[in-house]
């Protein structure tokens, strides 16, 4: 799999306008956003379709990319998954509930896992590992599944306002041991 | 509040803004903080870079190649067509990756007994050369001679060759190549008049050739046509 350093090239190139470089881009990162909208989204044509959506921001906001300082798959997976969430959202504002389809992988998941660095990665698991089990489970489903609040409240079977009160706690808890 | 407070207050709030858990009204009084609001806008980022090791488990998934063609009609409408529809058309990350285009070094490995020069040539040929076929088009017999210099169709199957012209809504078949390494395919006249800008490609088919008229199989490799 490529360098991180390969694929910062290759955005900062698209963000010249570089079509080639958005063609190579797509082909060294589309799997691993693939892989976020559908663990998301849950729904293989609605992954497809934000996955547009997210590559076309990609090519809009790339000139724009160095501005915020993240790594290159942190950037691209934000995107990814905040486009996911919104349609996630979006789909649960309408009233018909799509059939839960689960996809299988092709591909081992390490290859662009590689990109973010092990350390952060390990400093992350712990802190989590810090948090009561079930508060630490509310983050990753807030990230990885783009559970709301109220999903969330009903899930651990308490009422709204307190499930945001543990999270905001949790929140505090972990920024204080990311920042140890 | 004291300060202590508003910070961890800040903290949290952009947690939540990461987590996209504020409601439409939090978040967009956040998201009008930020814009004039550089600490926020710090906050932000942390969180995205400290919480992003959470998809490392999300593993990858191939999607399907037609999306990056929907993309590319979306976001380059003025593209040239046929550089559109060759990549709609071999686009999908393994196969696109395992291609190599270029025509290199034909003329002298084409076999030289061929009385009349050849007007276009292409290198149609995997990356791994795995299956290598050089094409030599002679425009004056409207002949394209084929000689297969690596690989081989799998057990079972066979291996078509396509004309992806200029333009051209979809790949036009060519035929079935044979088991034998070299082969001459006379091609039709209106065909004949795509080869220039165009670009050759091989699919993997079942015997007989694709059923429906359109490569059915992994394009196995692909080249663009050059002025020979």
């Amino acid at each position: 799999m490529r360098e991180r350093t390969d694929i910062e090239d290759m955005i900062v190139q698209v963000g010249l306008g570089d079509r080639a470089a958005f063609s190579a881009l797509y082909d060294a990162t589309s799997a691993k956003l693939f892989g976020v909208c559908l663990r998301v989204l849950n729904n293989r044509a609605e992954a497809e379709d934000t996955l547009q959506d997210a590559f076309v921001k990609v090519w809009q906001k790339a000139d724009r990319y160095s501005v915020n300082g993240n790594s290159p798959m942190t950037w691209l997976i934000t995107l990814a998954r905040n486009a996911a969430i919104d349609k996630l959202r979006a789909r649960k504002a309408g009233s018909v509930d799509i059939d839960a389809v689960h996809d299988l992988s092709d591909g081992s998941p390490t290859p662009e896992g590689a990109a973010i660095a092990a350390s952060e990665r390990k400093r992350l698991m712990g802190c989590l590992d810090e948090l009561e089990a079930d508060r630490s489970d509310a983050v990753r489903r807030a990230y990885l599944d783009g559970d709301s609040y109220k999903e969330l409240a009903e899930r651990f079977d308490v009422p709204l306002n307190t499930m945001r009160t543990w999270l905001r706690r949790s929140l505090l808890k972990l920024k204080d041991c990311l920042s140890r | 509040m004291s300060t202590q407070e508003d910070h961890s207050d800040d903290i949290a709030l952009a947690g939540e803004y990461v987590l996209r858990l504020l409601d439409d009204v939090e978040r967009r009084a956040f998201e009008a903080r930020m814009a004039n609001d550089a600490h926020l806008r710090d906050l932000v980022r942390d969180w995205e870079s400290q919480l992003a090791p959470l998809a490392d488990d999300i593993a990858p998934v191939t999607p399907p190649a037609a999306v990056k063609a929907r993309l590319q009609t979306v976001l380059f409408p003025d593209a040239k067509p046929r550089r559109g529809k060759l990549w709609a058309w071999v686009s999908g990350g393994l196969v696109a990756a395992s291609l190599v285009v270029g025509a290199l070094l034909l003329g002298p490995l084409l076999d030289p007994d061929i009385g009349t020069a050849p007007t276009f040539v292409a290198s149609v040929s995997a990356e791994d050369g795995s299956l290598v076929v050089l094409a030599s088009f002679v425009a004056e017999t409207n002949t394209l001679e084929l000689s297969r210099e690596a690989g081989a169709a799998l057990p079972g199957r066979v291996l078509e060759l396509w004309l992806i012209a200029e333009g051209a809504e979809a790949p036009v078949s060519l035929g079935v190549l044979p088991e034998t390494p070299t082969t001459r395919i006379d091609v039709p006249q209106t065909l004949a008049g795509q080869m220039a800008g165009g670009a050759l490609a091989i699919s993997d088919e079942p015997p007989g050739g694709s059923p429906t008229g359109a490569p059915t199989g992994a394009v196995l490799a692909v080249g663009p046509i050059t002025d020979a």
